[in-house]
């Protein structure tokens, strides 16, 4: 018997195999009709209208920025020098030749110091040692403000320009 | 947007464009009302912090969409580890109480569809929401969810099947 051309002579559109299996399962959701087209949530009356309203009294609320404060370098120096006086008068030999100043302890280790021990110090003790008129704005805050920004805060945040106690500059 | 307030009208109109979208979106994903307003809102304030890093590698709003699915899941995660119940526990939970939720007018039908929904493994749950209700194309949903567009038409298939045959059983 003649033997017939084993050459596939049938050709399939390019392309077609690779998309079968999303055409297939394309019609096979086609075939759902027990599931019910409304899922039977409500919405409150209203809410889609306020909603813009309460999404820019949030933003304005966490808007506002706490800005970090440095640690108060002139407080540490201002009572390390209460705190070593007393040691000095407690403890040192009178007639030590060696004297004791604060230009041989690093700023760290004054810092370490109170912060690894409670004196017990109210605000007002320490308001009291602070040598404020020596204070600069930068010994508390960090972040230095631009003059437009602090224009803006108080213009939103003061009703009466007398509350700023400003004083006539000299 | 360099002025600040068209950056605040433009976000307005972004609000206004997306809201009602988004909010079924999510609405459909932890079903109560009070947590989808918690959810969209939260939504839409990390859009508007971090709309300046959007880079338009994809659709402003598949990326909206993006957010939402997150911001919701999380939520779902976080409340299931609060309560001490396991995801599929918390499920349940929150369509038990669908029927006491005065935002919830469906009837015994979609309440069973609900809870046929519920039973789904997330992905499922997802690609059949956004597929069968929000009626979005495999081609956006890959883009939100970043699943091939065949996972996503196998996933919603398999979906489709458990709804159905949940639906059957008394």
């Amino acid at each position: 018997m003649k033997e017939f051309d084993k050459n596939n002579p049938f050709k399939a559109p390019e392309g077609y195999f690779e998309e079968f299996d999303g055409k297939l399962l394309d019609k096979l959701a086609q075939q759902e009709p027990t599931i019910p087209k409304s899922d039977g949530f409500g919405i409150p009356e209203g809410y889609l209208d306020n909603l813009n309203k309460n999404i820019r009294l949030k933003l304005d609320e966490t808007e506002v920025k706490v800005i970090p404060l440095t640690s108060y370098k002139k407080y540490y120096y201002a009572v390390a020098s209460i705190a070593a006086i007393t040691l000095f008068v407690l403890g040192l030999n009178w007639n030590s030749s060696e004297e004791i100043g604060f230009e041989s302890l690093a700023s760290t280790e004054i810092e370490s110091y109170f912060e690894d021990n409670d004196f017990g110090l109210s605000t007002n003790d320490i308001a009291e040692m602070l040598p404020v008129d020596e204070l600069e704005i930068s010994d508390i805050l960090s972040t230095q403000f631009s003059e437009e920004n602090m224009l803006d805060y108080l213009n939103e945040n003061l009703d009466d320009f007398e509350e700023l106690n400003l004083e006539d500059n000299e | 947007m360099q002025r600040p307030d068209s950056q605040q009208a433009a976000f307005g109109v972004l609000v206004d464009t997306y809201k009602e979208r988004l909010y079924w979106h999510i609405r459909r994903i932890v079903l109560h009302h009070d947590d989808t307003d918690d959810i969209l809102q939260n939504t839409f304030i990390k859009v508007y912090k971090n709309i300046d890093g959007f880079k338009g590698d994809s659709k402003l709003y598949s990326w909206m969409y993006r957010i939402a699915t997150n911001e919701a899941l999380t939520f779902l995660k976080s409340k299931s580890k609060r309560k001490g119940m396991s995801d599929i526990e918390l499920q349940n939970r929150l369509v038990d109480n669908l029927q006491a939720d005065v935002y919830f007018e469906g009837d015994e039908i979609q309440l069973k569809l609900q809870k046929a929904i519920a039973t789904l493994p997330e992905k499922q749950k997802l690609v059949f929401n956004m597929k069968y209700f929000e009626e979005l194309k495999y081609e956006e949903i890959s883009e939100i969810l970043g699943t091939s567009v065949g996972g996503l038409k196998a996933s919603y298939h398999l979906a489709v099947k458990k709804i159905e045959a949940f639906l059957k059983e008394d």
